[in-house]
């Protein structure tokens, strides 16, 4: 799978890039999204090693191997590599030592402005195991030791342990959450059912939450990360609304109002569920309001509009609309007002996702007769092609910070799921087992 | 290398649980859409809502306090990390056995009656020469079995969104419903589903595979 850096086609304006993609593959190079965002500087950051303090000679290297994706994925800090630099990392403790003035002194000259390290060790107790995780934090720029935690837990959560250290120094130099502690729930097929499943969001720690041999399709989380809400087949024959608490696995329909209700989607507030339904004919849009339970009809034509997604402040809808022949985007008030077309290019955009930045819109494009993922800005004046190449790009699903993407493909043969930069660089593979791993949806942050 | 491996060995024991569990007698997942809302929710508003197919809600909004985060500690106290779960233990139910079986039975009655797929074009719902020729048989049948109850699914190729392919199967299953209906079956005689692009005949990216794909299929209802 190849990567289009960008294109930019203005509305109105004479540019109409988007039937030339191939062309611009190496053009357009240094206009990343971060141009918008004028703040964002990368903090470089080297990781001194977590050594091992007493366990299996893996635990350290496993913490430090799974930090380091962590640093480089937050897209906040610019992981660098020590030893390339010639800098020395030995055993630095609690950073209290000589030693350690040294190996801060070298770091701050070669300009690594967070430097990080710790130990790992295990500790076998009267009952069971306990792994002890310190991670330390030394910061060039004030020439200060930060300080660092402590974590402790059992041999199963040193991925967490290194997930949660990550997402503190995100943290403390974003006042964000992070994303390293986030979850991504997706439909895996187990024999000819599609269940649904969740996973971390590196791919692993994959478990299953439904098992009825049937259909469950497109899960999307509740804004508290408590539930999830999906599309399910009563007896095969209806499509009905479903929630799913996690931590019961409690299970209840929410929506049966007969034909076909898909897309689910709560508001940001959770007040509101938007979803579409064919109930009275063809799929409409409706809004129920989660605390009196009245339902409202949003969409009114004999078209079919579906995938309703919030703007983070809740106060608009895109949804798509096949209204003008094949799906669009379209635009409206979330109580149905002001509905207004946002993509003209091409003859098939759907699935469209709001950003928790409220700055773009993500969505499945169809070019050259290709399913890839194109981003648009809400006003509909810039638009950017984030995927080439052969294969189906579907259900693409934001990231809680904004700086990704993911989605599933076909890119490989059989669909797996992807994430994705958001201004199209660096994707990864995050499923590698399966017949068929689809419509990720990617957890708040908690 | 290391992921490939675990992340095997996480699907080898789901498989396993799903294969040696079904008899399991403790539910810890209510599948096959058994309504039950969770504890200490708000019992769901009027009785004019329950019949109009709303079930109950409860508060999705985020909580404040919450988050693990407590920043970086000069000295920093223990934190206990929690083995991650949020997740509940699937036990399959007997459901997933129990449809196995329906659809077996759905497919031999439906194999018996001689039933054949109407198939479609890229993007489309209308019904081909082909198609209705497909149908005229179909509809034959269910004049001669008056009894017969037939659900009619709407199937998509693998391209496109499978959101819009849900609504576009639906598009594929109501004309050739309609159709039928235009032959003289009774139209309480036939319920339309739509699967989308999630129960595909033919699994290969090519468009001789596609095209069995896109299609509308008959099924003798066997059970209720």
């Amino acid at each position: 799978m190849t990567q289009v850096k960008l294109i930019s086609a203005w509305f109105g304006g004479v540019l109409l890039l988007a039937g030339v993609v191939g062309t611009l593959e190496s053009g357009a190079a240094d206009v990343f999204l971060e141009a918008t965002r004028p703040d964002f500087q990368k903090i470089s950051l080297g990781v001194a090693g977590i050594q091992n303090a007493g366990g299996p000679d893996w635990l350290g290297g496993r913490i430090e191997e799974v930090l380091k994706k962590d640093v480089k994925r937050s897209l906040v800090f610019d992981l660098v590599d020590l030893s390339s630099l010639g800098i020395q990392t030995p055993d630095i403790g609690n950073g209290m030592g000589a030693g350690s003035k040294v190996v801060f002194k070298q770091a701050a000259e070669k300009g690594v402005s967070v430097l990080v390290w710790g130990k790992a060790g295990l500790k076998v107790g009267n009952k069971d195991a306990d792994v002890n995780m310190e991670g330390f934090v030394y910061d060039s720029g004030s020439d200060e030791l930060v300080g660092g935690k402590r974590y402790a837990g059992s041999p199963s959560v040193v991925r967490l342990m290194a997930h949660r250290f990550a997402d503190e120094l995100v943290f403390r130099y974003t006042g964000e959450p992070g994303i390293a502690r986030t979850k991504i729930a997706y439909v895996a097929e187990q024999g000819t059912a599609r269940e649904l499943f969740v996973m971390d969001y590196d791919g692993y720690d994959a478990r299953q939450l439904t098992a009825d041999g049937f259909l469950n399709l497109m899960p999307q989380w509740s804004p508290d990360r408590r539930f999830l809400i999906f599309t399910a087949y009563r007896n095969r024959n209806t499509q009905d609304i479903d929630m799913i608490e996690l931590a019961t696995g409690k299970r209840w329909t929410v929506i049966s109002l007969g034909g076909l209700n898909i897309t689910p989607a709560l508001s940001p507030d959770g007040n509101f569920l938007a979803f579409a339904s064919s109930h009275e004919g063809n799929s409409e849009l409706y809004r129920l309001d989660t605390r009196t339970k009245a339902i409202q009809r949003l969409t009114v034509n004999p078209s079919g509009d579906l995938s309703p997604s919030w703007s983070p402040n809740g106060r608009e809808l895109v949804f798509v609309s096949d209204r003008g022949g094949g799906p669009q985007l379209f635009l409206m008030g979330s109580e149905g007002s002001n509905v207004r077309r946002l993509t003209f290019e091409g003859d098939y955009n759907a699935a469209p996702v709001w950003s928790p930045r409220g700055n773009w819109i993500a969505y499945v494009c169809r070019t050259h007769k290709e399913y890839k993922l194109c981003v648009i800005s809400p006003d509909g004046q810039k638009r950017m092609q984030l995927t080439t190449g052969p294969g189906v790009d579907d259900s693409p699903s934001w990231s809680p910070d904004g700086r990704h993407l993911v989605f599933s493909s076909t890119a490989d043969g059989k669909s797996h799921i992807y994430m994705i930069d958001a201004d199209g660089k660096d994707i990864e593979r995050l499923t590698f087992v399966g017949t068929h791993n689809s419509a990720p949806s990617w957890s708040p942050a908690s | 290398m290391n992921k490939t491996l675990c992340t095997c060995s996480v699907m080898l024991v789901m498989s396993l649980a799903l294969i040696s569990m079904p008899g399991c007698s403790k539910k810890s997942v209510q599948s096959g859409g058994d309504s039950q809302p969770a504890q200490g929710m708000a019992k769901g508003g009027s009785s004019d809502s329950s019949k109009s197919g709303v079930g109950s809600f409860p508060d999705t909004g985020v909580q404040s306090g919450g988050g693990e985060l407590r920043g970086l500690d000069k000295n920093p106290s223990e934190e206990r990390v929690g083995n991650g779960t949020m997740l509940a233990k699937v036990d399959p139910s007997s459901s997933a056995g129990r449809q196995m079986a329906e659809i077996r039975a759905e497919q031999a009655a439906s194999a018996a009656a001689g039933f054949r797929d109407v198939l479609f074009g890229y993007d489309s719902w209308t019904i081909s020469e082909d198609g209705r020729q497909a149908l005229n048989n179909d509809a034959e049948w269910m004049k001669s079995n008056p009894s017969a109850l037939v659900k009619v699914e709407g199937h998509c190729d693998e391209r496109g969104t499978a959101a819009y392919n849900l609504v576009l199967g639906e598009k594929r299953a109501k004309a050739a419903r309609n159709y039928l209906v235009e032959l003289g079956v009774g139209a309480n005689r036939l319920s339309v589903v739509s699967y989308g692009k999630e129960r595909p005949a033919c699994i290969e990216h090519a468009e001789s595979c596609y095209q069995q794909n896109r299609r509308g299929h008959l099924v003798v209802k066997t059970g209720k």
